[in-house]
């Protein structure tokens, strides 16, 4: 597997693709480290398939630089392609073969010769449990395992870094949950893995997570810190026995913010859940209101991205503003 | 720069190989198709077609004052098999009349009185008309008319050496009559010998060019669709991405083709001779080679139309339009050599052409005179390979 290596295996640095006049991806920049997963989360339409496309060299960029296992994708030796996989988001493989003919046909793809490539293709159909269906013609198989046979062709050569574009769009949440976990057991074998996905919950299942919008990166940085980010601490979610005064907790050291959700639930977000928590009961309870339950809120990524996005317009609104003041003031 | 693993590439062009044949497999109607349909029309054709063309309905105007003959049947027997002859009349305003109605096709004005104008050393002006747009029938109209001209002129001459012979038997004695008038009319007359190796035969003679023409739009339609499928649905990302190579690729698809072409032809060839009687004078591994040669040229136009197609249709598209000026050009219906010289350039840069040729002369002969034909399909499919290859390169790199 990968040799150990402080290099980032794929680095991304103001990494800019325009379509004529339209900007399709605006000053990218992120690095993967060996053996983690990074998530590229965004709505359709954010980029995400035209950043994969340029990581894979299948796509030229209009400014900025891609390394990937230290080549420069337009320039891939033959030797790095063997060590990268591709799943792209369509599926593409051949309707009229089977699920083992197609993988057989990645596999030599590779290089891989007929007495290596039958024993490869039962592991790879057996990793996204497709083994019971190879004899199968792909025309036959149902959405979702036409996108494992996709990922079992991704895996047949055992790459040590993977492309992958949407593998769980358009299928049911168990089945989603059966491929993230294979992702994360390949992340866990030592592979690099660069995931794009629409559905920004799945952030959660990422070492890593880029939120972008418009071609733009919203944020960067690990699910938790994420979470951190948008509402400025850890969240608790408190119900009491009676209607409370959110003013209670106002002078409450280590209380960031308290929302009240209805009359007996707050959502206080506070410094540190663990050592606060204590204090909370202690006020509520001086404040004449019994504590029925609390417990630490684990706000969805949809929440998460939709703070972040709602945060980058309020400082780009601010920034035009203030843009628009100096200039008011200049012309004074 | 390190070596390429040649095993490697042999894996990665077999699986080429490999992936069209199981298509095609997979799709029974297409390889029966393939394979029944080439035999079921030439099948027909050779039963349908006789070569058998209806005779000239013919009416004929003899002036009044003429002594020419006036009995249909003698005209008929002039132009066997040619004309129909309706009505031997007097009247040419009416005869026009009924070919333009199209209730005739052809009309033939005598001479008023053609002995006495001989006599006189005058040549007479016999007319001919017809009313037909179709080209081949126009020329066949022509032809039968010449037929018939050249008896009638016969026939004035040996009215006129008839009085002549009489005339001269009068003045100077019996011997004079030792000569025949039918004789001085028809000094020669033609005994005929095809010396070909073969019987001249429709089926015969399209079977070979049918055979050729369907080699190559099944192997032009074929290629043409395999690759641009590969274009649309997104699996040239795959191999731009995987360390395949644009010749290892475009390998990897001939050889699967070839295959392809040599099986059909195979069976087709075989019924071809074995059941529909065509012959094959020459021997089969000649055949195998025009037939490898003529797909191997085909192969690349397909890849050709395929890598410069944006859909499946546009591939259909130019496909047809290849096996249209293949029909038209190609010496199928009519000779290249009847085309202008420029015209001739088109016909030369169709595989078909020199495929027509090749397959007629080897199969119906015996021999392969025309080396340069051979010479132009190997040129043919060497200058597409390579404009393929070097096309596919681009589409592979293309990361704009």
């Amino acid at each position: 597997m990968t040799a150990p290596t402080t290099e980032p295996i794929i680095h991304a640095s103001d990494v800019t693709r325009a379509f004529d006049s339209r900007v399709a991806v605006d000053n990218l920049s992120f690095d993967v480290e060996p053996g983690t997963t990074l998530g590229v989360v965004g709505p359709s339409g954010s980029g995400k398939t035209t950043t994969i496309r340029m990581l894979t060299g299948t796509l030229g960029r209009t400014s900025g630089e891609i390394r990937v296992l230290g080549e420069d994708p337009m320039h891939f030796s033959r030797r790095t392609r063997g060590r990268i996989a591709y799943m792209p988001q369509l599926f593409s493989l051949y309707e009229d073969l089977s699920a083992q003919e197609n993988v057989g046909f990645v596999a030599a793809l590779y290089g891989i010769g007929p007495f290596r490539r039958r024993r490869l293709i039962r592991r790879a159909l057996e990793v996204v449990d497709l083994v019971d269906a190879r004899h199968r013609l792909a025309r036959d198989l149902s959405g979702g395992m036409q996108r494992r046979l996709e990922l079992a062709c991704a895996l047949v050569h055992s790459p040590e870094v993977l492309f992958i574009d949407e593998p769980t769009a358009g299928i049911d949440p168990i089945l989603r949950q059966t491929i993230w976990d294979e992702l994360r057991r390949l992340r866990d074998e030592g592979r690099t893995l660069l995931v794009t996905t629409q559905y920004v919950a799945e952030a959660e299942y990422c070492d890593r997570v880029a939120l972008i919008a418009d071609g733009e990166l919203v944020a960067l940085d690990d699910p938790e810190a994420l979470r951190q980010m948008v509402f400025g601490g850890d969240v608790l979610q408190v119900d009491t026995d009676r209607a409370v005064d959110p003013e209670v907790l106002a002078g409450v050291d280590g209380v960031a913010n308290v929302r009240q959700t209805s009359p007996r639930t707050l959502v206080v977000t506070v410094t540190e859940a663990a050592s606060l928590t204590p204090r909370i009961i202690d006020a509520l309870r001086a404040g004449g209101v019994a504590v029925a339950g609390i417990e630490e809120h684990q706000p969805t990524f949809d929440e998460v991205f939709t703070g972040l996005v709602e945060q980058r317009r309020a400082v780009r609104g601010t920034s035009a503003q203030d843009r628009s003041e100096s200039m008011v003031d200049a012309r004074a | 720069m390190p070596v390429p693993d040649i095993g490697q590439s042999i894996v990665r062009m077999a699986s080429f190989t490999g992936k069209e044949l199981r298509e095609v497999v997979r799709r029974p109607g297409v390889l029966l198709s393939l394979i029944v349909g080439p035999f079921l029309i030439m099948f027909i054709f050779g039963l349908g077609y006789s070569g058998y063309r209806e005779p000239f309905a013919t009416e004929i105007v003899i002036p009044e004052d003429s002594n020419l003959p006036r009995d249909p049947e003698y005209y008929a027997d002039l132009a066997p098999g040619r004309l129909d002859v309706r009505e031997v009349g007097v009247d040419p305003e009416a005869a026009e009349g009924r070919l333009r109605n199209h209730e005739i096709d052809l009309l033939i004005v005598a001479p008023a009185n053609a002995t006495a104008e001989l006599r006189s050393g005058r040549q007479t002006t016999i007319r001919v008309a017809w009313n037909e747009v179709d080209p081949v029938y126009a020329q066949l109209a022509g032809l039968a008319t010449s037929i018939l001209v050249n008896s009638l002129n016969a026939e004035i001459i040996e009215q006129a050496a008839d009085e002549g012979i009489s005339f001269a038997e009068g003045e100077l004695g019996p011997a004079v009559s030792n000569v025949p008038p039918g004789v001085i009319a028809r000094p020669t007359t033609a005994e005929t010998e095809n010396v070909a190796p073969t019987e001249p035969n429709v089926l015969s003679f399209f079977g070979p060019a049918v055979f050729a023409l369907v080699l190559q739009h099944l192997a032009i339609t074929l290629t043409a669709l395999s690759l641009v499928r590969e274009r649309l649905s997104g699996q040239m990302d795959r191999f731009r991405v995987a360390p395949v190579s644009s010749m290892e690729l475009l390998v990897g698809k001939y050889v699967a083709y070839a295959v392809l072409s040599l099986a059909v032809a195979a069976v087709v060839g075989a019924l071809l001779v074995g059941i529909l009687g065509v012959p094959l004078l020459g021997g089969w591994l000649i055949f195998v080679g025009i037939v490898l040669l003529l797909t191997f040229a085909s192969l690349g136009i397909g890849l050709l139309i395929s890598l410069v197609a944006d859909s499946e249709r546009q591939a259909v598209q130019l496909s047809m339009l290849v096996l249209l000026a293949s029909v038209f050009f190609s010496g199928f219906v009519l000779p290249v050599q009847d085309f202008a010289e420029w015209t001739q350039y088109l016909a030369y840069a169709l595989p078909v052409t020199h495929g027509i040729g090749l397959l007629q002369e080897h199969m119906l002969r015996g021999e392969v005179t025309q080396m340069w034909m051979l010479a132009m399909l190997a040129a043919i499919g060497l200058i597409l390979y390579v404009g393929s290859l070097l096309r596919l390169r681009r589409v592979l790199r293309r990361a704009d």
